[in-house]
Order: C-alpha cells, then sequence, then structure tokens
C-alpha cells in the first residue's frame, strides 16, 4: 500500500488536486465558524468541534502525518 | 561493488530521512505544547471574555490569508516532489508575501490594542502572549521560506532531494494549526 509521501512523489496532479479540495473545506469551515460565532453568540462546543476538524484536513493532508505511521511500522519490523 | 555501495548508501539515505522525519515531529509536538499552555491561560484567566473592541472581520481577514498560505506552501512541497523547480518558486515566494501579508495583518490589530486593551490588563497579557508568540513562529518561518526560496534558486533541491522544502513547509503549517484553535480563542467565542 502507498504512503501518503510516497502517492506524493509520484502522482503531482492528483496531490495538487487533493490539496486545492482540502483548502476549499478548509474555507467552508471558516466561514461556518465565522457564523457561529456572529449568528449563534460563539458556542465553544461547536467552535472546538470545528477548529479540531479543520487542524485534522491540515495535519493528515498537508502535513503527511500518515508518514508516521510508516515510521511506526519500519521502527517496529527491525 | 559499485551496486553494492549505490544499495548500502540508498539504505543509509532511507533510513536518515526516516531519523528527520520522526526528529522533526517530535519538535513540532513539543512546539505545541508551549502553545497548548498559552491555548489553556486564555480560558483560565478570562474564561470566554472577549473584548467588543477586537475586530471579528480583522480577524477572519488575517485567517484567510495564513489558511491561502497553507495552500500556496503545500503546492510548493509538491512540486519540488515532482522535480518542478519553477511552480516550487513561484508558491515559495506566494507564501512568503502571503506570511508577510499576515504579519502586517497582526501590527495592525497590535496599534489598536494598544488602545483599547494594553498588555496591563489581563486580556491584554493573554492577548499579546499568544499573538506575539505567533508572530515570532511566524517570522522565523518568513526568514526560512526566504532561505529555501534562495537555495531553491541556486537548484539545491530536486526530487531526489528535498528534505529542506518537506520540513520548513511543515512548520509553516504547524503554524497555521495553532491560528486555527487561536482564531477561535481570540476572536469567535
Amino acid at each position: 500500500m502507498e504512503t501518503e509521501k510516497e502517492i506524493h512523489e509520484t502522482r503531482p496532479a492528483e496531490v495538487r488536486r487533493r490539496g486545492r479540495i482540502v483548502f476549499v473545506a478548509l474555507a467552508v469551515l471558516t466561514v461556518l465558524e465565522f457564523a457561529v460565532s456572529v449568528w449563534l453568540g460563539g458556542m465553544l462546543p461547536a467552535l472546538a468541534l470545528i477548529a479540531l476538524a479543520k487542524a485534522a484536513l491540515i495535519i493528515i493532508y498537508f502535513m503527511h502525518a500518515g508518514e508516521l505511521g510508516a515510521i511506526w511500522r519500519q521502527e517496529w519490523s527491525q | 561493488m559499485s551496486a553494492v555501495h549505490s544499495e548500502q548508501s540508498h539504505h543509509a539515505r532511507y533510513e536518515q530521512i526516516t531519523i528527520d522525519r520522526l526528529g522533526f515531529w517530535l519538535f513540532l509536538l513539543s512546539e505545541s505544547m508551549l502553545f497548548a499552555g498559552l491555548l489553556a491561560s486564555r480560558f483560565y484567566l478570562q474564561g470566554t471574555y472577549r473584548p467588543e473592541s477586537l475586530s471579528q472581520l480583522l480577524g477572519l481577514a488575517i485567517t484567510s490569508i495564513l489558511l491561502v498560505s497553507s495552500l500556496t506552501a503545500y503546492q510548493a512541497e509538491s512540486a519540488i516532489a515532482a522535480g518542478d523547480q519553477q511552480t516550487f518558486l513561484r508558491n515559495t515566494l506566494w507564501t512568503i508575501l502571503l506570511g508577510v501579508a499576515f504579519t502586517a495583518g497582526v501590527a495592525y490589530e497590535w496599534s489598536q490594542a494598544f488602545l483599547h486593551f494594553p498588555p496591563s490588563t489581563v486580556f491584554g497579557t493573554v492577548f499579546f502572549s499568544m499573538t506575539g508568540m505567533h508572530a515570532l513562529h511566524v517570522l522565523s518561518g518568513i526568514l526560512l521560506l526566504l532561505l529555501l526560496y534562495r537555495n531553491g534558486r541556486l537548484g539545491k533541491y530536486s526530487a531526489a532531494n528535498h528534505w529542506a522544502p518537506e520540513a520548513i513547509v511543515k512548520y509553516w503549517h504547524m503554524v497555521d494549526v495553532v491560528w486555527v484553535f487561536f482564531y477561535v480563542a481570540l476572536y469567535l467565542v
């Protein structure tokens, strides 16, 4: 199975498309949290959930957190 | 003999990059502890209090700038991973410019904050500590990106050798993740 990093290095067009999709998702979530703050009075649990979703998108797709699994497997296979 | 040496070299390189990546993730984790402490202090000291004078629109504007810079940083990294130097340089430059724009926005916010809630107030302490520490990381990120751009122009990175772009872009994304939470804690609650 290909790791996130391998896909990143071998299929640039797919990676660029994924980057744009993640960016749109982040933009939608940012507008949503602004709306929650302005119109719903800043409900902290809802804002925290949206922030966690945004952070997860960045960490998983932009920072390639999946490579940590590959590193873990490599270390434990030795 | 040469093939054996090449295989050993490849193996050593693979091991080194694995160690680099693991070490960098640990560095980012330790950095996040610092920011988590600042985030916790905001709610411990002030609860969900937010001064009316804090501009939500300015907060949204600088957040959007940082968000776009994450996309350009990502595109720069994916470009160099594929050996596309021009796209790498163009997106690195955009990331730098957006980082500078974000810093300018924070500087303007500070000029207003000094008038309405100076550092001597409790919220001022929280606000200047959080945004100051974050801005310091943005500035160091900009310096690293400038170094990356300079080295990129000299042709020092390629599809086979792009650990430095990968690490610096990861650092930039970490700065963005921190702001995702700081934005909510300072401007939206």
